[in-house]
């Protein structure tokens, strides 16, 4: 009787339980403890001095010094999911809730209140709020410029790339255009690696000393830099997000409502404007918005092809890290935060309304809608020379890199790649920093993710807002907020792996959760009932139920967040320092300083290492290589 | 722990039990005592309640108010880990990354027993359940009713006062369901385990259950024997719910303390219990089987045969009552070849002398 009311070795419920919030009550102080610990620090300083017979005498005392608010801040962190008395019975859950809310709140929030913070300060070490930035600001043409410009890039970019994705995500999808598969995956295939690699090609081909501007063309006085170059490398690395997400609303369309719209009477072009169109018109918006979001958040295209043609990205890189003018750095970052976190908003809007385009049960989708002839071949070209242009843009990377001096001197020679060798201690350090924000990124991921998905808690939403929130901040803003945050007293972080990693970390998060609340949609609830009811813990039931069942999203998690930490520029400039130099951050200085070849040679390995990671992505999630990219 | 040792079973007491999802009320204080070593049905529609009322058993939903009791222990506040129940999911919930004989130790491996225990205990369900021979399979390579088993085995080796089922048979085809129904009952008969059952099958449950619980929107409407039930439906709801009923208006005639005089259709009719006290409008439930159908020329309510159709041996007509319009249903058992009444024929119903109760 009593042996099978006791569960455990020899704990009655009652017991264990009383047990479990012990060990959860001292892991909570653990967990403060070191906070506390990180943020706090007793220093000795001098007090007063005293001269006594001719002897200076110098009185110090130890004084508290550090990040009081931030351990405030953790504290309610810790606070607010112990309120729950549901979460407050099981203290495995409780702790993972407070791990999670506290990881938001120290390298999410934090960062990012702290940039706001810092553009209302007037100076280094003053407090009180100031409007001073802003009125500097208003007063430099230089910056009013670059806001503007920022804005009329990103809408032009936005507009131009969603027109043209949406007409090549039509073509691809629903007609017979020869070589399907081998456009798709070519026109896809910008998102391998970082955008400023595409600079570099275009500057290659169409640069001072371009392939086909001063070789074949013999152009000398007009160039590529500027804002039509900015916007023409974002358009060949946007263009394949728009096709991704359209493709996938054009497959899913019920054909019957086509059908029948030609039914009616509707000719075919008629019928595209006034049916099939209509239906998308909410992915395509999501796609404007979200090509918004990463155009204006681009660092390393107008860095590199904007020519003096300045935007809110470069500014605020310029004025931190060349004029050390954290303040104005930081009111920048919040001008750029704010149009990001708006259009953020309105596609999470626009996507959480009801879609058009669900299929019902027995609806036919697909299929080659019969096109004629004046509508098909252009679109034919368009998509054939989109497909084209890319084979052109990689071609010459990989042919650059193989020859000894692109643009003066065409002989084969391998000497840039055996120069690569001088790259290995960034190689590494790249490795080590994706890596380990990878597994960090995809563990935090699958808890969030298992407690949002899974378990019906209070504030849950807010839980997966914020942890989706990174997704619309740009990566410049993420690492002048780390900077902010972290780089005084007591932290002194900056350049450190530590912290590289969790920016990469919490700045993918969006990427790890998605893949994990995908998957875990996918295993039937009752499994985990089943387990708890047959007495495993929360705990045991995580372990050997969620994880072994997930484990496959867990792994594509740290290769996505891998692959992004590989390519990032925007945060890795702000936050490396020479020992812990990025790969990224050196390959930019050479595509800045060097030779068109040595730079073709460093995002020649970059694409390699990535193609790899993406076919042992594709062998374990057994997607096939466009679809690697829809997540 | 002897193998040979009964199982330590116990009874469960739901005390004014409420779940409210937002606004909806899923249970409304359903007070319920399972006695020990008896089965329950939880029986009604679906979204009434039931399947709530089963997880918050188990610990799945938390009650916003009321308690639950296994024996004298109060578990309403204790996580489903460490509540002696087990249950048997509608999908099964076998997990598929493990081998039929890992799904069954699983239980036993959370509570950390020892090594050769469990593999007796393991072997000793999967013998129980006739699943020898299967425990290197994996789930999916098993039938449905193998599968059934495995759930029913995985819950029985931890041996628990409880036992829940949702749904267990409403993935299996019709003949399997009747073979499974029975398994379970006997099963639970043997092991003499207080089980809590789940079904929106009516017939499911009569043939499984002790005592049915009857719930509609939320709230605990009858409880009782099958027989009761059927019987003596508390309302209108049960005597539809509980099978295919004719609810016919019933005029008061004479009401006495161990029965009662109505007039149905012209005809006088004997309840054996009197009218619940209130007054208003009482009617009475004809069963089809209790109404007899014949030719014109017999005793009886005139009425005209509306549609016939066969259910396997049972011939059920549709009649309206000639004046009134009230519509009937008739079911013959067995008809002979005189007792064949085509659409439109006039016909003779013969009502019942005596029905059991009185509905208000």
């Amino acid at each position: 009787m009593t042996a099978s009311a006791r569960i455990g070795p020899g704990l009655s419920p009652r017991q264990r339980q009383r047990f479990s919030l012990l060990a959860a009550l001292a892991v909570q102080l653990l967990i403060l403890g070191v906070i506390a610990n990180t943020v706090l620090s007793l220093d000795v300083v001098e007090d007063r001095r005293e001269v006594v017979g001719g002897v200076e005498t110098i009185h110090f005392r130890r004084e508290l010094v550090g990040d009081v608010p931030l351990l405030i801040v953790a504290a309610l962190g810790m606070a607010v999911p112990a309120a729950s008395a549901r979460i407050r019975r099981e203290p495995v859950m409780l702790v993972a809730v407070q791990l999670g809310v506290v990881g938001l709140v120290l390298f999410v929030f934090w960062p990012l209140a702290q940039v706001f913070l810092e553009g209302f300060r007037a100076g280094q070490g003053t407090t009180g709020f100031s409007l001073l930035q802003f009125e500097r600001l208003l007063a430099s043409p230089t910056v009013a410029r670059a806001s503007i410009h920022t804005l009329l890039i990103g809408s032009v970019a936005a507009v131009l790339s969603t027109s043209l994705g949406t007409l090549v995500a039509y073509t691809l999808t629903l007609t017979d255009i020869p070589w399907r598969r081998m456009l798709r995956v070519l026109v896809v295939l910008p998102l391998v690696s970082p955008p400023f690699v595409v600079s570099h090609a275009f500057i290659m081909l169409f640069g001072r000393r371009g392939l086909i501007t001063y070789d074949l063309l013999h152009i000398t006085k007009w160039t590529i830099y500027g804002p039509d170059g900015i916007v023409l490398v974002q358009l060949i690395s946007d263009v394949p997000l728009v096709v991704l997400i359209l493709m996938a609303v054009f497959a899913s369309i019920n054909r019957d409502l086509e059908d029948a719209a030609e039914d009616l009477g509707g000719r075919p072009f008629h019928v595209l404007r006034t049916v099939t169109f209509p239906l998308v018109t909410p992915a395509i918006l999501t796609a404007a918005l979200l090509t918004f979001i990463s155009s204006i958040a681009d660092f390393g295209n107008p860095m590199l092809m904007g020519g003096g043609y300045q935007v809110l990205a470069t500014q605020a890189y310029i004025q931190l890290i060349e004029l050390f003018d954290l303040q104005l750095g930081a009111a920048l970052a919040m001008l750029l935060v704010i149009p990001a976190v708006a259009a953020f908003a309105l596609q999470h809007w626009i996507t959480s309304r009801r879609s058009y385009v669900t299929v019902t049960g027995g609806a036919r989708t697909g299929g080659i809608r019969k096109l004629p002839p004046l509508i098909k071949l252009p679109l034919f070209g368009l998509t054939f020379l989109l497909a084209g242009f890319t084979v052109l843009l990689y071609g010459s990377i990989f042919v650059g890199s193989l020859v000894e001096s692109w643009g003066f001197d065409f002989t084969p020679s391998i000497r840039h790649l055996r120069g690569l060798i001088t790259a290995v201690p960034q190689l590494r350090n790249s490795l080590v920093v994706s890596i380990g924000s990878g597994v960090v990124g995809g563990v935090i991921g699958i808890i969030i993710a298992w407690l949002v998905a899974r378990q019906r808690l209070p504030g849950r939403s807010a839980l997966d807002f914020s942890a989706t929130l990174m997704y619309a901040i740009p990566g410049t803003v993420v690492g002048i907020g780390y900077i902010v945050a972290f780089n005084a007293a007591p932290y002194f972080w900056t350049g450190t792996f530590f912290i590289i990693i969790i920016a990469y970390a919490y700045r993918r998060l969006p990427v790890g959760l998605r893949t994990a609340v995908a998957a875990q949609k996918q295993i039937d609830p009752a499994l985990e009932e089943a387990s708890l009811d047959l007495g495993a813990s929360r705990m045991r039931t995580f372990a050997r139920i969620t994880f072994p069942l997930l484990s496959r999203a867990f792994f594509a998690g740290v290769i996505y967040i891998f692959i992004r930490g590989m390519t990032d520029l925007s945060t890795a400039v702000f936050l490396n320092a020479g020992r812990t130099q990025l790969y990224t951050v050196r390959m930019f200085r050479v595509i800045i300083t060097g030779s068109p070849s040595e730079a073709a040679a460093f995002a020649g390995l970059l694409i390699i290492i990535i193609m790899v990671a993406l076919g042992i992505l594709s062998r374990i999630t057994g997607k096939s290589f466009v679809d690697l990219f829809r997540i | 722990m002897n193998s040979d040792q009964p199982f330590a079973t116990a009874s469960i007491t739901l005390q004014d039990l409420s779940k409210r999802f937002g606004d909806l009320s899923a249970v409304e204080k359903v007070n319920l005592k399972v006695e020990a070593g008896t089965l329950v049905c939880l029986l009604g529609p679906s979204g009434c309640g039931k399947t709530t009322t089963l997880r918050m058993i188990a610990g799945f939903e938390e009650p916003s108010e009321g308690k639950i009791f296994i024996g004298e222990d109060d578990i309403t506040r204790i996580p489903p880990y460490t509540r002696p129940t087990a249950m048997v999911f509608q999908s099964y919930a076998l997990f598929p990354h493990m081998n039929v004989f890992e799904n069954v130790a699983y239980g036993l491996k959370a509570r950390r027993r020892p090594k050769e225990e469990i593999e007796r205990r393991v072997n000793e369900a999967i013998r129980l359940m006739e699943l020898e021979g299967n425990e290197r399979k994996s789930p999916p390579q098993l039938s449905g009713g193998q599968q059934q088993r495995v759930a029913l085995a995985r819950a029985l080796v931890i041996r628990p006062k409880v036992l829940l089922f949702d749904e267990p048979l409403s993935n299996l085809d019709a003949q399997l369901r009747v073979r499974m129904r029975g398994e379970i009952r006997g099963l639970q008969h043997r092991l003499g385990i207080t089980s809590v059952y789940v079904t929106h099958d009516q017939e499911e449950a009569f043939s499984i259950a002790d005592v049915v619980a009857l719930m509609n929107k939320g709230k605990l409407i009858q409880l009782g024997t099958p027989r009761e039930l059927y019987r003596q439906p508390a309302d209108r709801f049960v005597a539809e719910f509980v099978g295919l009923s004719n609810v016919v208006p019933a005029e008061l005639v004479e009401s006495r303390t161990d029965g009662a005089i109505v007039r149905v259709l012209g005809v006088t009719i004997r309840s054996r219990r009197p009218p619940k006290s209130g007054g208003g409008p009482l009617s009475i439930v004809l069963r089809p089987e209790a109404l007899a159908i014949s030719s014109s020329g017999d005793h009886g309510v005139p009425a005209r045969v509306l549609s016939l159709a066969y259910v396997g041996p049972i011939a059920r007509y549709r009649v309206q009552v000639e004046g009134d319009g009230t519509e009937l249903i008739v079911d013959l058992s067995n008809p002979g070849p005189d007792q064949f009444f085509g659409e439109g024929a006039q016909v003779k119903i013969r009502l019942p002398a005596e029905v059991p109760s009185l509905l208000s």
